[in-house]
């Protein structure tokens, strides 16, 4: 179910409405049964592979916390080997066959190996990874295991989180579907505000720019210079508003009913260095990699000079590859991990040099540099192939064709007021990181918030796109 | 060797790693030093390692972010 279809509108207000009228014992359950619903909206079978992994890693869990010594170890490699092969065989089995299949015919060996041509079921990236913090933080005796298999089950299938994240730590959820949670006006306006303004990022700005976006991409080959280094800019925008749309919908959707997710976007545009930007977006998977990922390769490699940077390739190529089973993710990951390797070895260089030059413009510099280089990853997180990728990359400049600006599917108006959607984005981004944002939304007069909740809502209405687009991460 | 000492004993580690300035306490946490970040978390890490001549485990490692619980950690290990 997206969030921005029909159906929610009538599903979220049902099941807050009746989560807050049932007894508190009960609730877990009634939230079990809805985040089914959610799920099965879609393909309803898939709910079965659902509850088969739920089970295993259920399993799992308890006997690492039972078990002693390489038993512990066993166990939490079946857990792992389970959630890693439900993803290698939906998501990557056949980019791996068509891959293979091709080197072989390089070889020129004709075995060939046919495609399943599965449909990935929904999230599936995202509740993997959630699984598999569970019985990881089990084994790290961070996280007692769950005793109550639908305790557990919710914890995987909380709808709000389900299918686009965030990645929760069980350490910050399960705790929380025992506890009661009564009704607070407060959860009630703060989730509902932040829903609002989700919807203000993915209807009004995200899936705006995608209609430019799709025009310049799905046919690069017609635009140079000016229209296709303006489309990715604007993809820039869209994937963020996109994503951190879904992320505050989310978040705000369980905020209503009074449970708290980590945030899971900060920001990113305002990072001055690469390593800051990954600290401020998508939070939980950027920390999953940094924590299940980075710190073990790294800490393997501990002897190896270079091993940071060795770690980083790495954990950016597979962070890449998580995106989708498509080299355009791979590309877009190691370019990450090329940034990051840049940076860590820039890194104490820049910070003696910024003993000597003025502060705010060393930050305006790595400000801009980043925000630069996120949209160069950009031309391949988007291009619908590699070889789209790279000719757009050799088109980019000369920065001619000005003129073709306003025949990319917008009209002045609309292109107008997407920039004043964007402007509104940033000036309360701003007000976020220097005034306290809500708490400073919160000292207004009433009339005052009320005057920007209207103005958000009437600009969904007038100037949303209402079409029902996919979220992009959807896909993943 | 009491915590004092390791606290000591880490001010060494820490003028190594870094390029700022740091007066190592055992209240100082990740968030008080801009470059102790989870890159140079690694690096410092393996430095201690060295120092103390101990070795982390994987869950050990993102939980020792301030100094008291980097020096307590140590302590553990040196007396297992």
């Amino acid at each position: 179910m997206l969030f921005n279809s029909v159906e929610f509108l009538l599903f979220f207000p049902i099941v807050t409405t009746l989560f807050f009228v049932l007894p508190n014992r009960w609730r877990w359950l009634f939230l079990l049964i809805a985040s089914c619903i959610f799920y099965m909206a879609w393909i309803p079978i898939y709910v079965t592979i659902l509850f088969l992994i739920i089970i295993v890693d259920y399993v799992a869990a308890r006997k690492i916390e039972a078990a002693s010594g390489g038993m512990r170890k066993l166990f939490l490699l079946v857990s792992v080997l389970a959630n890693v092969s439900l993803l290698a065989l939906f998501k990557y089995y056949d980019f791996f066959c068509e891959n293979f299949t091709e080197l072989l015919h390089l070889l020129h060996l004709t075995w060939k190996f046919p495609p399943l041509n599965l449909i990935l079921p929904i999230g599936l990236s995202f509740h993997t990874f959630q699984a598999l913090a569970y019985t990881i933080e089990v084994y790290n005796g961070k996280q007692r295991a769950e005793t109550q298999l639908g305790i557990y089950a919710l914890y995987v299938m909380f709808y709000p989180q389900l299918v686009a994240g965030p990645i929760e730590r069980p350490q910050n959820l399960i705790h929380q579907f025992k506890e009661d949670h009564p009704f607070e006006a407060h959860n009630v306006v703060s989730g509902l505000r932040l829903m609002l303004w989700g919807f203000f990022k993915k209807m009004v700005i995200a899936d705006r720019l995608g209609i430019l976006v799709n025009h310049v991409y799905n046919q690069p080959h017609e635009y140079s210079g000016i229209p296709l280094l303006l489309a990715t800019y604007c993809f820039a925008y869209q994937v963020y508003c996109d994503f951190s749309g879904y992320s505050d919908i989310a978040i705000g959707a369980a905020r209503v009913m009074g449970f708290g997710l980590i945030r899971n976007f900060n920001s990113p545009f305002a990072a001055t260095t690469i390593q800051d930007f990954w600290n401020r977006w998508h939070i939980s998977l950027s920390s999953f990699f940094r924590d299940f990922v980075y710190v073990p390769i790294a800490l393997t490699f501990r002897a190896v000079p270079g091993r940071n940077a060795l770690a980083a390739l790495i954990t950016m190529a597979l962070a890449g590859l998580w995106h989708g089973a498509n080299w355009t993710y791979v590309i877009y990951g190691l370019l990450h991990g090329f940034y990051l390797v840049v940076y860590i070895y820039w890194r104490q260089l820049s910070l003696r040099l910024a003993k000597h030059v003025d502060r705010r413009l060393h930050q305006l510099f790595g400000l801009l540099f980043t925000f630069n280089a996120f949209c160069f990853s950009c031309i391949f997180f988007r291009g619908n192939s590699v070889t789209d990728a790279v000719w757009i990359v050799e088109h980019l400049f000369p920065l001619n064709n000005a003129d073709k600006v306003g025949d990319l599917g917008l009209t002045g108006g609309e292109i107008l007021m997407t920039i004043v959607a964007i402007m509104i984005l940033e000036f309360v981004q701003y007000m976020e990181r220097n005034k306290g944002g809500v708490a400073y939304l919160e000292k207004q007069k009433l009339t005052t918030r009320w005057i920007c909740y209207y103005t958000l809502f009437f600009y969904i209405l007038v100037l949303g796109e209402f079409g029902g687009a996919r979220f992009i991460y959807f896909q993943f | 060797m009491t915590k004092a000492d390791v606290v000591s004993k880490l001010q060494d580690v820490f003028d190594n790693v870094f390029v700022e300035d740091v007066k190592v306490t055992e209240e100082l946490s990740a968030n008080d030093v801009t470059e102790w970040d989870s890159l140079s978390h690694i690096t410092l890490i393996v430095a201690v390692e060295k120092a103390f001549k101990v070795r982390f485990g994987m869950g050990e490692v993102e939980a020792a972010n301030n100094v008291g619980g980097l020096a307590d950690l140590i302590l553990k290990k040196l007396q297992a």
